[in-house]
């Protein structure tokens, strides 16, 4: 009986004991997540800020993109009001220049206006073809060993020109420039 | 004895066939193949072609406007046009020419062709006293 209650004496002293080293323990560990959890929350309202700031800027940006695209849009109404579009019972006057030398061995001033005069009016073709219908271009450059070795472009031109009318012809120093004048309907395009 | 208009049958026959004879004579048509062709390299004139031949067989198409050249006479086309050179290619750049134009820039130097052509056409002529009447036929 007597070690009995010694025995539980001992187990409730030592109950204690154990109970003040928890008691001891927890507290540091809430210390310490108390400083985690502040942390924690300054670096989250850090964080909610870097977001506000980036959100700001992408605004920021979307309101430029939206300026310059209205910006864009103007320009190209602008442009698509200034072109000259080629419309129903409607005729466009095209004007153009050609040039055309002289061949260095003629026999007469009179042969090289002539040849010159030849010349300047395929130009003048050319230009209107060019102008109507367009032009194709192809580039080609060759590089080896970091330089450039070689660089072609080649561009083609295509057309039927009909009813072209010579209105001005100039002969000077060699050179002849023929001013030339077409009106193209929207007829002559038709299928 | 027979009347002096005794071949009066005779007269009557045979002026219709005299007529037909003489008409073309007089009035000779024909129909000719045109090509032309110019080349323009860097400026200068570079080669120029013109082709006429006589048509091998009938062509067809409808005429076009026409071109009058003064002949004084002659029968031969390639000499009427040679009279009349710059009123005919006058009227050939009128009637409107293919134009094909290629230009290459090679290491910064530049060359450039540019070619004229009118695609075989078929021509009636018609040959008078004193002017020549060209009739494009498409």
């Amino acid at each position: 009986m007597r070690y009995s209650v010694l025995f539980a004496m001992l187990l409730s002293v030592a109950s204690l004991f154990g109970a003040d080293k928890v008691l001891v323990v927890d507290t540091t560990v809430v210390e310490q997540t108390n400083a985690e959890v502040a942390a924690a929350k300054a670096e989250a309202t850090k964080a909610k800020e870097v977001a506000a700031q980036a959100r700001a800027e992408s605004q920021k940006t979307m309101d430029e993109l939206a300026q310059v695209k209205a910006q864009r849009e103007e320009e190209l109404a602008t442009m698509t009001a200034q072109e000259e579009i080629l419309r129903k019972n409607k005729s466009m006057h095209i004007s153009v220049v050609g040039q055309g030398v002289a061949p260095m061995n003629t026999s007469s001033p009179a042969q090289a206006y002539a040849l010159a005069k030849r010349a300047a009016i395929a130009d003048a073709y050319r230009a209107i073809a060019e102008k109507v219908k367009g032009v194709r271009v192809d580039g080609q450059d060759t590089i080896k060993n970091m330089m450039m070795q070689k660089s072609t472009l080649r561009t083609y031109v295509q057309a039927m020109v009909r009813n072209a009318d010579i209105i001005e012809t100039t002969f000077k120093e060699g050179l002849c420039e023929v001013e030339m004048e077409i009106v193209i309907s929207h007829a002559d395009f038709a299928q | 004895m027979r009347s002096r208009d005794g071949n009066r049958h005779f007269t009557r026959r045979l002026c219709p066939i005299i007529l037909l004879l003489l008409f073309p004579l007089a009035l000779s048509a024909g129909e000719y193949l045109i090509s032309y062709k110019y080349i323009v390299k860097d400026a200068t004139l570079y080669n120029e072609a013109l082709f006429i031949s006589h048509s091998m067989k009938k062509c067809s198409g409808l005429p076009q406007s026409d071109l009058l050249l003064y002949s004084n006479g002659e029968s031969d086309l390639k000499k009427v046009i040679a009279q009349n050179s710059a009123e005919f290619l006058e009227y050939i750049h009128k009637l409107g020419l293919h134009v094909a134009y290629s230009d290459a820039t090679t290491n910064l130097q530049n060359s450039s062709t540019t070619t004229l052509t009118l695609r075989t056409t078929c021509f009636k002529v018609d040959f008078n006293d004193t002017f020549v009447t060209i009739v494009p036929l498409k």
